[in-house]
């Protein structure tokens, strides 16, 4: 990563996690909620994010929900997690093959991006189901990187009631969970949605999150031309400009869905509340 | 003369239930003026929440002005009928005046104008006096420009209460809106010799979360004391006329050159 992002990424971790933390406890409060529901994968967004709800809530339950593509390391590592964070008595193992492989023959594909993002909404209905019987919100476990590209699946891990680390970057993750004094074999794995045996984030993107960070920051944060980030990060033209097109392309998934006005004053135009209104 | 700055979490559009918090301060305190957060009363993230919520602003005012001598409450003030200004309400013995905010933020996470009237400097910019001691208003995005600490000061305030709802943004290595906010307060204090009163919110409101820190600085330019970061907190701090003068007779506050604001006033 170039000297000037890394500079300009840098965190006060301390101040970081106190607010988090706050946040997350007062979100849950003032949503009636009683605690909070988080997927474990193994991988150090979730881990992370259930560090935090962890610090937020005694009320908090943790789902460890493999596939036939999630490799066993992840499922280790999450159950590591799960005796660090004294939940082995507030956590669940979740079984999604069958359900998946049931989806796929009623829908007649094997096609791995659409069973790809089965499990990731299979998921989501295992995380609501036992939100709703414990009367606690599914805690998100996305990050700015990825909720930016929509390196995600709408309606999948994107479906959830709230996103504690979405204004952190990939690699301030890395850096934030590794300050929580979480496992190196955590913060340093590289990224994986795991939805298909082999595949991770960087191979599948074709860019590194610190490269995808830099570009992000520049681009959108500081509105840099693209003659700027290329000569502050030295990275090819293609890169920034995938990086830049994935972002746009995905604006939909970040988006509420459209509705065709016809009235004088329509949701989300004109007609605008509060999250909590009462 | 002694003053609170009620550093408070506010819930949104509950108008009652955050009267009853203001209350509660105003008995319990020790200072002679207790000065709340913008829109302490409503809260800030209103949205269309304003057009029922301001509706019952009114009458919390009246019901602190019964027993409150000196209090400076965060409001919504309707001039004529669906005209509204983001006010201060100024309660002084019983008597209560409503500074509206001048500069209204539209920009960014703010869209104060979507729904706010400014008001008018020439009109309803005021110097208040309590037992002798000159203080005036001016709201949050005021603070952000010259002329309104100046205006307050040449028309002779001693003290500047600026409520304020600033919402967190810029957190890097250390708080950046803090270090911009102690910024702009201590460069008001020191080119115009006044002390600056900033009670500022907290709390979370939708995606945005007010920081705190409310602090007061004196004509000096030294912060004399600090509320805590990103909780509530009740600071309490003596502000004295005398530090006005020691600041005044070492700075060039004196020399007003009018040429100046004659050229501003042609200015875009």
């Amino acid at each position: 990563m170039h000297p000037y992002v890394r500079e300009r990424l840098g965190l006060n971790y301390e101040m970081v996690d106190k607010y988090l933390v706050m946040r997350l406890r007062k979100y849950i409060s003032d949503a009636g909620a009683r605690g909070g529901v988080i997927g474990l994968s193994g991988g150090v967004d979730s881990a992370l994010t259930a560090r935090l709800l962890t610090k937020a809530t005694d009320n908090f339950f943790i789902l460890v929900m493999p596939s036939k593509s999630t490799p066993k390391k992840d499922v280790e590592d999450a159950m590591e997690l799960i005796r660090e964070f004294k939940g082995e008595n507030r956590y669940a193992y979740f079984e999604i093959d069958e359900l998946v492989d049931k989806f796929s023959s009623l829908a007649k594909t094997e096609d791995k991006r659409v069973i790809g993002n089965v499990k990731a909404r299979v998921r989501m209905v295992a995380l609501y189901t036992f939100a709703q019987r414990l009367g606690y919100l599914v805690v998100g476990t996305g990050d700015k990187s990825e909720l930016m590209l929509g390196y995600f699946t709408k309606y999948g891990d994107g479906g959830v009631d709230v996103l504690p680390i979405g204004d952190l970057y990939k690699t301030q993750v890395r850096e934030m969970a590794k300050w929580e004094g979480l496992p190196e074999s955590i913060y340093s794995k590289p990224s994986s949605p795991a939805l298909w045996e082999g595949q991770t984030a960087e191979s599948e993107l074709g860019i590194r999150y610190e490269d995808v960070d830099s570009v992000l920051y520049l681009a959108f944060d500081e509105m840099r031309s693209e003659e700027q980030i290329l000569s502050l990060t030295g990275l090819p033209s293609p890169v920034v400009r995938r990086v830049i097109s994935l972002v746009k392309a995905s604006q939909h998934k970040r988006m509420p869905p459209e509705i065709f006005r016809l009235s004088g004053r329509a949701i989300n135009s004109d007609w605008r509340y509060p999250r909590h209104w009462s | 003369m002694r003053v609170e700055l009620a550093q408070i979490e506010v819930k949104v559009g509950r108008v009652e239930e955050n009267l009853k918090k203001h209350l509660e301060i105003l008995e319990t305190t020790s200072a002679d003026c207790v000065v709340f957060p913008e829109l302490s009363l409503t809260g800030y993230i209103l949205k269309d929440l304003i057009y029922e919520t301001f509706k019952e602003v009114e009458e919390a005012v009246s019901r602190v002005a019964e027993t409150s001598r000196c209090a400076v409450l965060g409001g919504i003030k309707e001039i004529s009928p669906g005209i509204l200004r983001n006010s201060a309400a100024v309660i002084l013995n019983g008597q209560v005046n409503f500074v509206p905010k001048f500069y209204l933020p539209t920009y960014g996470l703010f869209e104060e104008r979507r729904y706010f009237q400014r008001g008018n400097p020439l009109r309803d910019l005021r110097v208040f006096d309590f037992n002798g001691f000159k203080f005036g208003v001016l709201i949050c995005e005021d603070a952000w420009h010259p002329e309104p600490v100046e205006a307050l000061a040449r028309l002779g305030a001693e003290a500047v209460f600026i409520p304020s709802a600033s919402p967190m943004r810029r957190l890097g290595k250390s708080l950046g809106i803090e270090d911009q906010w102690t910024s702009l307060i201590k460069a008001h204090s020191l080119m115009n010799g006044v002390w600056i009163v900033f009670s500022n919110l907290v709390g979370p409101q939708d995606e945005e979360f007010f920081w705190g820190g409310s602090m007061v600085s004196s004509p000096l330019g030294e912060i004399r004391a600090k509320g805590k970061i990103m909780e509530e907190d009740r600071v309490v701090a003596e502000i004295d006329v005398e530090d006005v003068r020691r600041s005044r007779f070492f700075s060039s506050y004196r020399d007003h050159v009018r040429e100046f604001h004659q050229l501003l006033s042609e200015l875009d």
